[in-house]
């Protein structure tokens, strides 16, 4: 699972509507996967992206310095650019748990894919 | 291209092999519009068997040549790097259908600008220029032999593969093959060989449309990126075109929340790789083969000598009457749903649910199914 992934996934235990964003991230296992870099790619996906949510999520995974916000300019910065592409894309969980951060409900990422399956009682009406 | 003089452009058959929508194709001996079949049987395959002396086959042969030289290229790298084991379902009735539509999709996408894009991709320009390289390499020793081959032809294998639809025929396919076959092998002394052939002459008939053709594609190309198929796994080429449909802008997010085995969002991680893929579904099974074609995937890109790269793509097992996605983060949702003869009302009811979830989860894009 990508942290871009992580960044649009939000629990849906019965109840808690918009307070399940964001899955609380821990992870055991990690993989690098390298993806080619498009910096227009990355440039138009941050403002898709909750900010806070990422940097909780990288700072989990103890992927170094992010901004607390796009810094200014950010389009024409190819450093810049290029961290959040690794951050976005190249950092797979591969096992590890998501929380949901109102419920404390958990799911886990079994081979770099998170199940978001709820039992029955669980789930919205 | 059918009833022109068509003239074999050494670049022709690559850029054929790189349209994605297309299943299989075939270079167009004759078209016949409106065929008039006579009243009996006899007469009707009496007259297929005349057919086959009267039509123009040298061009259609240059052309399949010209093919066969450029595949012998393409298996020789396929061979070493081949590891993965592939499963593979008998798609017979579709393929009869789909060539059909070949023809006609064919001559649409030679004008179709998205196509000539396509060609200007560096890895694409790279791929033909370099077969291309080879093949100019090997032809010129050939360009010898061609001359001859017109005085004495070789003594090729073939087998003639009748696809017939209609209702008011009064002949079986495997009648209007045999007898088609046995007159193309009086012709030109080849050997009928139904395995191991080297040319597959294709005589497809539907209602009063007939077209001769010859075979370029051995497998059908709609099984390209899929090795793990489930029961009801789409074609990769009916995957592309749903795609097509979404006009996918670059950084869409593209989700298909019941994606089985990943046909649609494998195609869109290869084909829209500016575009970001989600592969969700609720039962393991499918997430798990989603999961392995991917890695299958970035397997063939390795074994090409490219970079190990990863793909704009991610699976996730979830229930889609309960996407976990936030809302306003999707862009597209294309999907097969799982309707049809094989499954009940509930999915009715579940299609129901899901375009609720469509119109809280996304910023106003097309819902395709």
């Amino acid at each position: 699972m990508k942290l871009l992934t992580h960044n649009f996934l939000s629990s849906h235990v019965k109840g808690v509507g918009p307070r399940g964003f964001p899955l609380r991230l821990q992870a055991s296992e990690v993989r690098i996967m390298p993806v080619e870099f498009n910096p227009d790619f990355v440039a138009r996906m941050i403002p898709k992206v909750e900010w806070a949510a990422l940097v909780e999520a990288a700072n989990t995974l103890s992927l170094g310095e992010v901004p607390t916000e796009p810094i200014q300019g950010y389009e024409q910065n190819e450093d810049f650019l290029r961290t959040m592409h690794h951050i976005l894309l190249e950092v797979e969980v591969m096992e590890g748990t998501l929380q949901c951060p109102e419920s404390g409900r958990v799911f886990p990422i079994t081979r770099g894919i998170p199940n978001m399956l709820l039992s029955d009682e669980q789930t919205e009406a | 291209m059918h009833s022109q003089k068509f003239v074999p452009n050494i670049f022709f058959p690559y850029q054929v092999h790189c349209l994605r929508s297309v299943d299989n194709l075939f270079v167009v001996v004759q078209e016949f519009k409106d065929y008039q079949f006579k009243e009996t049987k006899e007469e009707v395959l009496k007259d297929f068997e005349e057919l086959a002396g009267k039509l123009s086959w040298s061009d259609p042969l240059k052309v399949w040549k010209i093919n066969t030289n450029f595949k012998k290229k393409k298996t020789k790298h396929k061979k070493i790097n081949q590891n993965s084991s592939k499963e593979k379902i008998d798609n017979g009735q579709g393929d009869k259908r789909d060539e059909k539509d070949v023809k006609k999709e064919f001559t649409n996408n030679a004008l179709d600008s998205h196509i000539l894009d396509y060609y200007e991709k560096p890895a694409i320009k790279e791929e033909i220029s370099t077969l291309v390289g080879d093949d100019l390499a090997s032809c010129k020793d050939e360009t010898d032999e061609s001359s001859k081959e017109e005085t004495s032809p070789e003594v090729l294998k073939f087998r003639v593969t009748c696809n017939r639809a209609g209702e008011k025929h009064c002949f079986s396919s495997n009648e209007a093959a045999r007898d088609f076959g046995g007159a193309v092998q009086d012709y030109f002394k080849w050997k009928a060989d139904m395995t191991n052939f080297d040319v597959e002459v294709l005589l497809n008939i539907h209602n009063n449309e007939i077209i001769v053709g010859i075979a370029l594609t051995e497998e059908s190309l709609h099984r390209r990126n899929i090795t793990h198929f489930g029961p009801t796994t789409l074609r990769s080429t009916l995957a592309y075109g749903m795609l097509r449909l979404c006009a996918p802008q670059p950084t869409d997010i593209i989700v298909d929340p019941m994606c089985g085995t990943g046909a649609i969002p494998i195609e869109g991680a290869t084909e829209w790789a500016n575009c970001f893929h989600i592969a969700g579904d609720n039962n393991p099974l499918a997430v798990n083969r989603a999961a392995n074609n991917i890695s299958s995937l970035l397997t063939k890109s390795q074994t090409k000598g490219k970079l190990s790269c990863g793909l704009p793509i991610d699976a996730i097992q979830w229930d889609i009457c309960n996407l976990p996605l936030r809302t306003g983060s999707v862009d597209i949702i294309v999907t097969d749903m799982p309707f049809g003869k094989r499954w009940d009302l509930v999915f009715l009811k579940m299609g129901f649910t899901f375009t609720c979830y469509a119109s809280t989860h996304m910023s106003s894009k097309p819902v395709i199914f």
